[in-house]
């Protein structure tokens, strides 16, 4: 189990995953007049970002041919 | 009309002659490049028997960079003696003397380089703008800056010829071997020089007389090759010290095999191009900020304040536009050293020079703590920016942490004694923050942190009107705060991971910065758009310590200049050319920390005292402009001279 989320999380498709969740809930925000909700635009803030900036990390590293998530994986 | 067409005829032919101008050096060139300027064809079959007897009379040798073949067109480097034929002297230590002549000729030359790009811009946004009182206003002020400009000029030329005489009388030798090798070149960068001073005369004098539709499109041209010219000048000189820190283009006797472009293109001379024009920008802009600081200062009008306050806020915008990407061309120079030789990266970072750059990490600090702290003043000038002033303390701490960690040693000079207190050369607490991973943390947060002063300053008398403000406002807010836990993260995780993965984590760090820097104000420049005003900016309406911070900030960046000029310097050690030619003279040794600073000091100290005399002489000409062209000019928004 334990593997399999390390697994998964070290998989870039992971993040984009939920980055393009995060935009999803953007658009059906805004469809749905939701986006002025405090609580709402705060989770959805949080998705973006926190998939956005795993994104800046593996892709930054693996350009160099670095594995960003060398500490996971050991 | 016939006086408009002439203008427009005379304005066409000023405009050929400076494209003139500037292929005039190229076309100079096309003789020395055809004759030994590029690769040699190879030889036709029929002809390959006479060949082989030319061969075997033509010396070859090999790039000592680029490992190529060469014919050798050159004498070897001078291998010099210490005495009065290679060195000789006054009595006094010339090394000094011509530290001294270069730092103020780069000083000058920095700033006659820069100003012209900042009147490119700024000319630019006038004539782009749809609003003419702006559009005016934006006229004014790039005439201003190029007339600080043109007394410099001069300076920098008087300047150019003191460095020259210094280095024929005092090291005759070195630079005979550098002119023989440079040869192809030297006469452009001298024709450069008289393109550069012609095209900047003709844009400084046309000033008036093209003001209006096509012309100013002409005038504006003229700027773009003025810098054209300019950026040229400082890449050639700067092949110079790429030449002679990674030399190539010779042999290991250092005769020049041919090929001029190996010669300028040497390893660091594209990172030292970067990182120069950006430095040249900076410091520029820095010391614009503090003539229109020091004319804030001595102002006796509401209308005179105003007007220099929003020169020194457009001054030092521009510089800190350019000082936020310095620091990363300056990772990919010491990149490119380390790629080139491993002991000199290892000389500058980790060992002889390891000290200066605690200096120059404590100097960056001072510059964004210097530019945040203005930023906060300037607050004060608009209504509606009071709701930020009681999270101001918040940065401080976040900029204060960010520094100290920044400037932490890796290992300090100790006596036994307090070696043995501590328990080892780390303090077993700080030591940890003297490391990279530390470091690039603790810059990372203070470069995101002035982005961010910079979005609240930009929203100070604004209020978003955008259905989805609330939403931008939350986005913006996690954004900035999931880049301050990823750049710490980062950082942390160095410590955990081994060497060779951990050197790549600062670039995620600083995509991180930039994310911040390129997307946040995107969006913030979205959501202001058709945004309640508060109230105009008050120009005029601040206080003098953010004049004083702006000086701080343009002496700061000049005392780092002239710090990270010796660096790169000494690295070199006892060459004059890297492994190629040895200095002999009784100086090639690297002087101490406390000498060097004294002396980077003193060339700080004459270039401000010098700079004083040219803005002083700038007051002089402004006051010679007659009384009625300013009677007029009401409030405290600046209001252009109608002329100039």
């Amino acid at each position: 189990m334990e593997m399999m989320i390390i697994k998964a999380i070290t998989d870039p498709i992971f993040w984009f995953a939920l980055l393009a969740i995060g935009v999803v809930l953007l658009f059906v925000g805004k469809k749905m007049d939701l986006l002025n909700s405090t609580a709402y635009a705060a989770v959805v803030s949080v998705v973006i970002a926190v998939a956005y900036f795993h994104l800046v990390d593996h892709y930054m590293m693996d350009m160099q041919g670095l594995d960003y998530w060398y500490l996971f994986r050991k | 009309m016939g006086r408009q067409n002439s203008r427009k005829m005379w304005s066409i032919m000023a405009l050929c002659a400076m494209i003139g101008f500037l292929l005039l050096p190229i076309a100079t060139s096309l003789n020395a490049l055809a004759s030994g300027g590029g690769e040699a064809p190879p030889a036709a079959p029929v002809a390959k028997a006479e060949g082989d007897k030319k061969d075997a009379k033509v010396e070859k040798g090999r790039d000592v960079y680029y490992k190529t073949e060469g014919i050798v067109s050159g004498a070897p480097a001078p291998k010099t003696e210490d005495g009065p034929r290679d060195y000789p002297r006054y009595n006094f230590e010339s090394r000094v003397l011509l530290w001294f002549a270069n730092q103020q000729h780069l000083y000058y030359g920095s700033f006659v380089l820069a100003v012209p790009i900042f009147c490119m811009i700024i000319e630019f946004m006038g004539v782009v703008t749809k609003d003419r009182a702006m559009a005016k206003k934006y006229d004014q002020l790039a005439y201003d800056f190029i007339k600080i400009s043109l007394t410099a000029y001069s300076l920098t030329a008087i300047l150019g010829g003191i460095l020259i005489f210094t280095f024929l009388t005092l090291y005759p030798a070195f630079f005979g071997y550098l002119s023989s090798i440079f040869r192809p070149v030297m006469h452009i960068y001298a024709l450069m020089f008289v393109a550069e001073s012609g095209t900047l005369y003709i844009y400084y004098y046309g000033w008036d007389k093209m003001k209006e539709g096509l012309l100013k499109w002409l005038h504006l041209s003229m700027s773009v090759i003025l810098n054209v010219i300019g950026t040229c000048l400082m890449m050639l000189a700067n092949s110079w010290i790429g030449f002679m820190m990674s030399p190539a283009g010779v042999d290991e006797q250092g005769r020049f095999l041919g090929n001029i472009w190996h010669v300028i293109h040497t390893a660091l001379w594209n990172p030292l191009n970067v990182h120069r024009i950006l430095g040249n920008m900076a410091f520029g802009g820095g010391v614009v900020a503090a003539y229109a600081a020091y004319r804030f200062l001595s102002a006796k009008t509401d209308e005179e304040r105003a007007h220099y306050d929003w020169m020194g806020y457009i001054a030092m915008a521009i510089g800190v536009a350019f000082l936020i990407p310095l620091p990363f061309a300056g990772y990919w120079l010491m990149r490119e050293v380390y790629a080139y030789r491993q002991q000199m990266g290892i000389t500058l970072m980790g060992g002889l020079l390891a000290w200066l750059f605690i200096i120059q990490a404590t100097m960056i600090g001072i510059l964004f703590l210097s530019s945040n702290y203005y930023l906060w003043q300037a607050l004060g000038r608009m209504r509606g920016a009071e709701k930020y002033q009681r999270y101001i303390k918040y940065l401080v701490f976040v900029l204060v942490v960010g520094f100290l960690i920044f400037i932490t040693p890796h290992t300090i000079v100790m006596t036994p004694a307090e070696l043995k207190a501590m328990g080892g050369q780390q303090h077993p607490v700080l030591g940890n923050y003297g490391v990279m991973s530390a470091k690039n943390g603790g810059i990372n947060v203070i470069i995101t942190t002035t982005v961010l002063s910079f979005i609240w300053y930009m929203r100070g008398n604004k209020e978003p009107m955008v259905p989805w403000k609330n939403f931008g406002n939350i986005f913006m807010g996690v954004f900035f705060g999931f880049a301050y836990v990823n750049i710490i993260w980062l950082a942390i995780y160095g410590y955990y991971i081994p060497a060779n993965v951990r050197v790549g984590l600062s670039v995620p760090q600083v995509a991180s910065t930039l994310s911040c820097l390129f997307f946040m104000t995107a969006l913030n420049g979205v959501m202001l758009k058709g945004a309640k005003q508060m109230g105009p900016i008050e120009w005029g309406k601040i206080s003098a310590r953010s004049q004083y911070a702006i000086i701080m900030l343009a002496t700061a960046f000049t005392w780092m200049m002239g710090l990270m000029g010796y660096i790169r310097s000494s690295v070199r050690l006892f060459w004059h050319v890297n492994e190629i030619m040895r200095d002999n003279s009784p100086w090639a040794y690297t002087h101490t920390v406390g000498f060097a600073a004294n002396m980077i000091s003193f060339n700080v100290l004459f270039f401000w005292v010098s700079i004083l005399f040219v803005f002083w002489l700038g007051t002089l000409a402004a006051k010679k402009v007659p009384v009625e062209a300013k009677a007029h000019a009401p409030g405290r928004v600046p209001e252009p001279a109608h002329g100039h």
